[in-house]
């Protein structure tokens, strides 16, 4: 076993991996650590935009942006972060531009804006053009520019180092701090450790738990398990956003800027019926009224196609040339994978499972919070993995991108402050056994159970009662699944035994993961008696802020009952409120 | 643009004679053929082959993950966000690379069985995995990251949209490696920058906020630099990106030629 | 965010900096402009060639009775003219380093070891400085009235034996 040494390790090389890195990295001796080639990060698939109040197109301040996420959040948004993100999100794009991100510019040579749900002027008057574009694929070129930077400044990756655990030690004040990750090189099959002084998670969401979604196959929550097993409670993990428009049957995601550019949702009678749900900003409305209004339209019989289980997104009275300009790439993908012709075809989409809003619970300096109060010094988290809460209980389109690379950078620089002033903590002698062991488990057993099997049946079993619409009994059904599937999960056997590229193990690795994700999720959904955001209860469909204005952690506790499932400690974090009252959420 | 509220025009589309591309979906029986190679059982790569199920809108990458889920868990592949975004999965498909997750299975001569190897050129690690570190390495030489030493600005750099538009095609680039690994030049000895090196210098070189074209210019005039390239289009035809690969190559000699003479 | 430029690239610290097989190990990087005039001198000798060779043929095949009068008197006399040593001279030497450096080029597309390559280029050097040697030579020192030679097989300038 192999023992490396470094300053800040980071998690992750995705977007906020890397932002992290990048300042990190320029300060203390920092190695990222990624499971795939950092430019294969999910990053890369964000298509619309980057919010930010540049107002270079018309009149916006940070001030309407900080609103429009809390009110997007559904009120469940810390204010404290969410001003935060928005004040600093002109410098985040800035920032980008300077690194050599190519944005649309106006004809003025300034970084192009347009519209995008949720975003409005003067607190929801009307549409704002606040996105920061290229084309549609500025996450790629974010993902490629950041990672041009960490070239640029020699940051140290280990790529296919699958971290598998954290270690966490107490120190001579019985404070518990992390002393570095145990993980696994995907080439030779060794457990390399490293030390660390700092560790920041970026390792993105969980997205695999689902059948239908936009996420890549990678998304498995691993961050967010990890630290759940050592103890670090997870934060809202019931709220995950559906993205409207995925394609039909295959979850592939056509972004909100082709609803920004003008694209308009019809169902089977062609009726655009959006206005009926949001009359003021209709296909424009945050994700998660859009991707319920999509669901209840088809649930009411006016869906389309022969199963009558899509809507479609129009786009045909947009000239080609212009959608060519802005939205080459989606507009691709409905050409490549359902063979539909977007200047002359509407394309059929439906909801996506797209982004957990939960994660691992973090203050606005990206540090971990070890309960509802406390934070663990030396550890951070940035990006989907995390919880600050700038998304409450319903992200806004394009907050994803600002929030890795506001929380990224602020987490690589805080991280890297604190390891300048700490020492490393001693590396238990058995700090890497529990992972040998998990790997052993998994590789030796002879059990009659396959790893596919077993993700299809989870996969299945979310999307038919975790997804848009929940009620008491879809959720105890998928519970009850989990825990059955949690059962068959200690009877697998893989087949490649090897040491090489044993992506056979890694799988049921992540599956182990998932199982976890899954069941804290739909737990944490049981315990939220409310309709909010993302998490809509059709026994319960109002929000109830007398009863739930507040973030449900939950805990591993072998010893805790929550919900009748055993293992899991619920308690709550109360949400930080500076200037906005919650009101009805109308559009 | 115009008003928002001003451009919401009628459908163009008859909503009830719209298909919509689904429908009910055909299955059809495929035959795929694939090199496996692990050295940790024979240094002999060989040939497997399975004959699969489908239906109509599966990809190349979902057989492959029919195979590894329901056959045989030990074949190996890369592959992440599985629709063509993230540059994992190219590979060789029936001789032409291609990333498995935008390669349509109905889009293939189905009479026959479907090959599957890695890319060549770099070398082969596990079955369809190869190593992918000289590829990158050949990236890194050409600096690719913006250069500019002049004053910040508050603000940002302005540029214009014919600037941005001048090198916007090479920005597409994912790095997957489909037009490296297609190039003859490249197989021989590996010591080629490569088609994809070249276009990430060329997003560069023809951006206006960068000032360190002349380096990499200087750089791209090497033995194994773009004069080594010999027009065969391999790469243009590979890059998923539909990136138009040898045309900026050609860019990237002119403007050293014009630099030169 | 003020970023030191790096004039120097080096590769950055990567695992892969410990495994010191040849594989990662890219050739010393050579920079001159050798590689960029070859190509654009391959480029200029194309389009030159294409005027010299077919004027030759033009000359030599369609011009007057054609292919039928080509002799050695009819040789001869062309080299005996200035005009046609020097067009003749620069089609030797513009063709023979062109073909050179083509097969040089193939040599680099499709020898793998640097042995073969340096085997081939070498023989491939000897036999283009031989050809054009010994064709400039032919060129300039063409007797075109070799003594004791039938006259109807001379050019028509030359004295009669």
């Amino acid at each position: 076993m192999q023992v490396h040494k470094y300053d800040v390790v980071i998690i992750g090389a995705g977007g906020a991996g890397m932002r992290a890195a990048i300042e990190a990295g320029q300060r203390v001796r920092t190695a990222v650590l990624t499971k795939l080639y950092p430019t294969r990060s999910h990053t890369g698939a964000a298509q619309g935009g980057m919010c930010a109040a540049l107002a270079n197109v018309e009149e916006d301040n940070w001030e309407w942006h900080t609103f429009d996420t809390i009110k997007g959040g559904d009120y469940l948004v810390d204010q404290d972060s969410a001003e935060v993100m928005a004040k600093e999100a002109i410098d985040a794009v800035l920032d980008l531009e300077k690194m050599g991100l190519p944005f649309n510019r106006t004809p003025e040579g300034r970084i192009d804006q347009r519209r995008f749900g949720g975003h409005t002027r003067d607190h929801g008057k009307a549409p704002v053009r606040r996105a920061c574009y290229a084309a549609d694929r500025t996450g790629h070129m974010i993902l490629q520019t950041l990672y041009q930077n960490c070239v640029k400044h020699n940051v140290e990756f280990y790529n296919e180092y699958y971290v598998l655990d954290l270690i966490m030690v107490e120190d001579e004040e019985g404070q518990r701090r992390p002393a570095g990750v145990v993980s696994y090189d995907l080439a030779t099959g060794d457990v390399h450790v490293f030390q660390a002084k700092s560790v920041i998670f970026a390792s993105g969401g969980c997205g695999k738990i689902f059948k239908t979604t936009s996420n890549a196959h990678t998304l498995t929550g691993d961050g967010m398990a990890i630290a759940w097993r050592r103890g670090i409670p997870l934060e809202d993990m019931e709220f995950v956003q559906f993205h409207p428009t995925g394609l039909a049957g295959l979850g592939i995601l056509v972004s909100e800027a082709a609803r920004g550019e003008g694209g308009i949702l019809r169902n089977s009678d062609g009726e655009r019926f959006m206005e009926r749900y949001a009359p003021t900003i209709k296909d424009l409305a945050p994700r998660d009224i859009v991707a319920r209004s999509m669901a209840n339209e088809v649930r009411e019989g006016r869906g389309c196609g022969p199963n009558k289980d899509y809507v479609l997104l129009d786009l045909t009275h947009l000239e080609p040339a212009h959608i060519d300009e802005k939205l080459p790439d989606i507009t691709e993908f409905a050409r490549t994978y359902l063979g539909v012709e977007p200047y002359t075809e509407p394309v059929p989409v439906f909801p996506t499972a797209h982004y957990a809003m939960g994660g691992i619970p973090t203050n606005i300096k990206a540090e971990v919070h070890s309960d509802s109060e406390k934070t663990i010094p030396g550890l951070y988290a940035a990006g989907e993995v995390a919880c600050v809460s700038v998304h409450g209980s319903n992200r806004l389109g394009t907050n994803s991108l600002l929030d890795i690379n506001v929380f990224g950078k602020r987490a690589g620089i805080y991280a890297a402050e604190y390891a300048a002033g700490a020492d490393f903590l001693p590396i238990p002698e058995d700090a890497a056994d529990d992972t040998l062991n998990l790997l052993n488990r998994i590789r030796k057993g002879e059990g009659s159970e396959k790893v596919g099997q077993l993700r299809k049946e989870l996969q299945d079993v979310m999307d038919a009662d975790m997804q848009v619409f929940r009620t008491e009994e879809t959720i105890h059904n998928a519970v009850r699944k989990i825990v059955e599937l949690e059962e068959r999960y200690k009877n697998i056997q893989i087949q490649d035994k090897g040491k090489r590229f044993n992506l056979d193990l890694l799988e049921a690795v992540e599956l182990g993961f998932l199982l976890e994700l899954a069941k804290v999720m739909s737990v944490a959904a049981l315990h939220r008696k409310e309709s909010r955001g993302g998490h809509f209860r059709e026994d319960y469909p109002d929000r109830d802020d007398a009863n739930f204005m507040k973030h449900s952690m939950v805990y591993r506790d072998d010893s805790a009952e929550m919900e009748g499932i055993k293992g899991l400690r619920f308690d709550t974090k109360p949400v930080t409120f500076t200037r906005y009252e919650p009101m009805e959420r109308k559009y | 643009m115009a008003d928002f509220e001003a451009r919401e025009p009628e459908s163009k589309v008859q909503l009830a004679s719209e298909s919509g591309g689904a429908g009910a979906i055909p299955t059809f029986d495929v035959t795929v053929q694939v090199r496996r190679y692990n050295p940790e059982v024979s240094s002999e790569a060989h040939w497997d082959e399975f004959k699969l199920t489908m239906y109509g809108t599966d990809r190349v990458l979902d057989a492959l993950h029919k195979i590894k889920w329901e056959l045989d868990g030990s074949l190996s592949f890369r592959r992440s966000c599985a629709h063509g975004i993230c540059g994992s999965d190219a590979m060789r498909i029936n001789g032409r690379n291609r990333l498995a997750c935008k390669t349509l299975l109905k889009d293939l001569d189905l009479t026959k069985p479907i090959t599957i190897e890695p890319i060549k050129g770099l070398p082969c690690e596990k079955d369809l995995i190869v190593d992918m570190e000289p590829f990158f390495q050949a990236y890194r030489e050409i600096m690719p990251f913006l250069v500019n030493d002049t004053h910040e600005p508050e603000r940002e750099r302005l540029q214009s949209q014919e600037e941005r538009a001048r090198f916007d095609d090479t920005t597409k680039c994912i790095l997957c490696a489909a037009c490296t690994s297609s190039c003859p030049i490249f197989w021989t000895d590996g010591q080629y920058f490569g088609p994809s090196a070249i276009v990430n210098a060329h997003r560069f070189i023809f951006d206006s906020r960068d000032d360190a074209g002349d380096m990499r210019l200087e750089i791209l005039n090497d033995k194994e630099g773009v004069w080594r390239c010999r027009t065969t289009f391999n790469c243009t035809e590979a890059c998923p990106r539909g990136i138009e690969i040898t045309k900026a190559i050609a860019e990237v000699k002119q403007a050293i030629l014009a630099r030169s003479l | 965010m003020a970023t030191p430029l790096k004039t120097k690239i080096s590769v950055p610290r990567s695992r892969d900096n410990t495994v010191s097989g040849v594989k990662y190990n890219r050739a010393s990087s050579k920079r001159n402009n050798f590689e960029m005039m070859a190509w654009l001198y391959m480029r200029v000798s194309g389009v030159l060639l294409v005027i010299l060779i077919f004027g030759h043929l033009f000359v030599n095949l369609m011009m007057g009775e054609g292919v039928h009068r080509i002799d050695f008197g009819f040789v001869g006399g062309k080299l005996a003219n200035p005009f046609w040593q020097v067009w003749d001279l620069l089609l030797l030497w513009l063709a023979m380093l062109h073909g050179a450096n083509g097969i040089r080029v193939i040599i680099d597309d499709y020898a793998e070891r640097d042995k073969v390559r340096f085997a081939l280029k070498i023989a491939l050097f000897a036999a283009t400085a031989f050809v054009i040697l010994l064709g400039t030579l032919v060129i300039f020192t063409l007797d075109p009235c070799p003594a004791g030679t039938a006259a109807e097989l001379l050019p028509s300038f030359c004295p009669a034996p």
